[in-house]
């Protein structure tokens, strides 16, 4: 038909920006919404994703990446003699306060600790100092987002975690989770110094009735130690958090996986996958945040449809002597309907295209300014316009209802 | 290189035409009319019959409420009757689907209005475009034919303005040209001279009578102006409902 479409929405200039605005707005809160989402889980599982391990073993109560119990590293060894097993290091996750002298801030900290040399956990991303300075005691790498705050400059800068010092000796760029505490990567071995620093602890055991023994772990504070320990080695009987395990060349993951399982005593054992996606919907779903944020890019959906469907049935309303016109003179009901939807699908694009570029936008000022990542992927794309055209064309039905209403009869009297 | 432009349909003027010259273009036959008003109903019309003649121009008169435009609208197969037959070369309609009827009126008939019913949005063969894209004539071939359209109402260099850009005579030319698209063998007009000049009104007439004439099309006009009786071949008038006097024309051509 012509150019009716675009002829009466580009009539009405004001009553088009606003529909415009209108279709924006509902566009840039459903990506930003979404892009926050999917920026947030992804960020949840970037250790994980970034390891190079095949497998994690973690305790059988591991609810997520960083939220389990520890296991015994006395494992470590059991799963280098599982059959199939090429490599398997420490991972040690530990939780400690950062404190920097001179300020009151007090920062909760993930320290995470690995084998610097090692081949499972090979830190990403580093944009200044080396992964090798991690060998000296007390030092940690920390995200170049994390800095400000930790009230620190950058490399070389120093502050206390848990009691002890700590020096940065690099810095990295989009490893930090949004939802956790401040990543401190460090050697396996400062990350044991951190767990266990100002307690040191004795087993006492003592028989029951039962003839089974009774064992309770004792902290006592070493207030009476000063000075800087030094860092030891990971031992026996230390406390993990995961096993990064990479199989022998040709191995099948699945049966290892089985394997691992039924050899180690409680533990759980997942691919790496596996551990990346549980801990994302944890976060996705578990949390809360999923819903929260899905509201959000809903009442994008719903302003999005209330504004356009009020735009185009006020448009169709004005111009009802129009339709009447075009009935009487033998156009049929669809004819008219495309008209209405071709207006809804002009709307669409031309709303979509100005706020994705808004979205674009404010994605990498967020990324640069803040570290806030807010991930725009070509499906969230591509959806977010598959939403817009279904907002806007579903939200033709009230003004294709009053089209179908429309009396050809009436023409003469108008 | 050789660039074929589509034939055009010429001939496809009468599509649905089966009636014979002796047979009216339009026939009514005991057409009643009453609307629902409270409890009551009130008859609007009572009992029509008519034959208006194939090429003829009919004046359809009457005071004000006496349902001149309830007939027309009648007439035009856009409104069914409560009682009778309407017959449009040769077809009844009053039985049509409203599907069928409203592709009837999209073959067979041409309407022009009181308020001219342009489209504000388009430009003058813009609208024009639009009634011959309705009969399926599009692209290059719709634009040409409108704008030979436009020629024939003497807007040819009026082409690209809209309707709020025209004086009330331009745009019932417009109209005019509109209703002419794809040359329906009917055309039905309502009060087509009311929001027009006495000069101007006459003209208008004037000119879609001889375009009708040409074109071999029936052409029916409700009108309350006496300015235009000149252009007519027959008057009807209309009383209370009732068809109270046909005449031939006072003056003829
Ligand atoms: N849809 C309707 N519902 C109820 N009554 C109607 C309807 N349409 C027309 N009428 C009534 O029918 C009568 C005839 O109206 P109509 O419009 O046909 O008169 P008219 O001869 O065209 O008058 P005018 O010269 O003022 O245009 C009027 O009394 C009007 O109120
Ligand atoms: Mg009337």
């Amino acid at each position: 038909m012509a150019s009716i479409a675009r002829k009466n929405l580009l009539e009405d200039i004001p009553r088009f920006l606003v529909a415009q605005a209108g279709i924006m707005f509902a566009v840039t809160l459903i990506t930003i919404q979404t892009g926050i989402l999917e920026g947030f889980t992804r960020s949840t599982a970037l250790v994980v994703d970034n390891s190079k391990a095949d497998i994690l073993v973690s305790s059988n109560q591991v609810v997520n990446f960083e939220l389990t119990l520890p296991i015994p590293a006395a494992l470590l060894e059991e799963a280098r003699a599982v059959p199939g097993v090429e490599i398997a290091e420490p991972l040690l996750l530990g939780s400690a306060r950062w404190t920097k002298p001179g300020t009151a801030d007090i920062v909760p900290m993930r320290p995470i600790g690995f084998y610097p040399d090692g081949q499972l956990f090979r830190l990403w991303n580093l944009t200044a100092g080396d992964i090798d300075r991690l060998k000296d005691p007390y030092t940690a790498i920390v995200d170049e987002s994390s800095l400000d705050t930790l009230n620190a400059e950058g490399v070389g800068d120093t502050g206390q975690m848990n009691s002890l010092p700590a020096t940065i000796v690099g810095l990295t760029q989009g490893t930090q989770s949004t939802a956790s505490s401040t990543f401190a990567f460090m050697s396996i071995e400062s990350a044991k110094a951190y767990a266990t620093v100002g307690l040191t602890s004795s087993v006492r055991c003592r028989s029951n009735p039962d003839g089974e023994l009774d064992c309770s772990t004792v902290y006592r504070t070493e207030d009476s130690e000063t000075g800087v320990p030094p860092v030891k080695p990971l031992a026996i009987g230390d406390a993990i958090t995961h096993i990064l395990i990479k199989a022998e060349p040709g191995q099948d993951l699945e049966a290892l996986t089985q394997r691992l399982e039924t050899v180690l005593p409680e533990v759980r054992v997942m691919t790496r996958e596996e551990m990346a996606e549980m801990t994302r919907s944890y976060w996705k779903s578990r949390t809360g945040v999923g819903f929260i944020l899905g509201l959000g890019a809903g009442l994008g959906v719903i302003v999005g449809v209330a504004i356009v469907g009020q735009i185009l049935y006020s448009s169709v309303s004005d111009r009802l002597k129009e339709y009447g016109t075009l009935k009487a003179m033998g156009a049929s009901d669809w004819t008219l309907y495309r008209i209405v939807i071709e207006q809804a699908l002009w709307m669409s694009v031309l709303g979509y295209m100005p706020g994705m570029a808004l979205c674009l936008g404010v994605s990498v000022w967020a990324e640069a300014s803040m570290g806030v990542t807010i991930l725009i992927t070509p499906v969230t794309a591509i959806g977010v316009l598959g939403i817009t055209v279904a907002m806007c064309v579903g939200s033709a039905f009230f003004a294709i209802a009053k089209v179908t209403r429309v009396d050809p009869a009436a023409v003469f009297r108008s | 290189m050789i660039i074929v432009s589509p034939l055009e349909p010429e001939t496809a003027r009468f599509p649905m035409d089966t009636s014979s010259d002796a047979q009216g273009a339009i026939v009514a036959k005991g057409v009643e009319m009453s609307f629902p008003a409270g409890n009551q109903d009130i008859q609007v019309l009572k009992g029509i019959d008519l034959s208006i003649a194939k090429g003829s121009v009919q004046l359809l008169m009457g005071p004000s409420g006496s349902g001149k435009t309830t007939l027309l609208t009648i007439l035009a197969g856009l409104l069914t009757p409560t009682a009778g037959q309407v017959e449009l070369l040769g077809h009844e309609i009053t039985q049509m689907s409203r599907r069928k009827l409203s592709r009837f009126r999209l073959q067979n008939i041409g309407f022009i209005f009181q308020g001219f019913n342009l489209f504000p949005a388009l430009t003058a063969a813009e609208n024009i475009e639009v009634a011959l894209n309705l009969k399926d004539i599009h692209g290059n071939s719709a634009r040409r034919q409108a704008l030979e359209l436009l020629g024939e109402v003497g807007l040819k260099d009026r082409a690209d303005l809209r309707p709020s850009s025209l004086s009330g005579g331009q745009k019932q030319r417009v109209a005019i040209a509109r209703a002419l698209a794809g040359k329906p063998p009917l055309i039905v007009a309502d009060e087509p001279t009311a929001a027009l000049d006495s000069h101007s009104g006459h003209a208008t007439i004037e000119l879609l009578r001889r375009l009708a004439k040409e074109g071999g099309a029936t052409v029916l006009i409700v009108t309350h102006d006496p300015r235009i009786l000149d252009v007519a071949d027959r008057i009807l008038y209309l009383e209370d409902g009732e068809i109270v006097s046909e005449d031939k024309a006072a003056i003829s051509h």
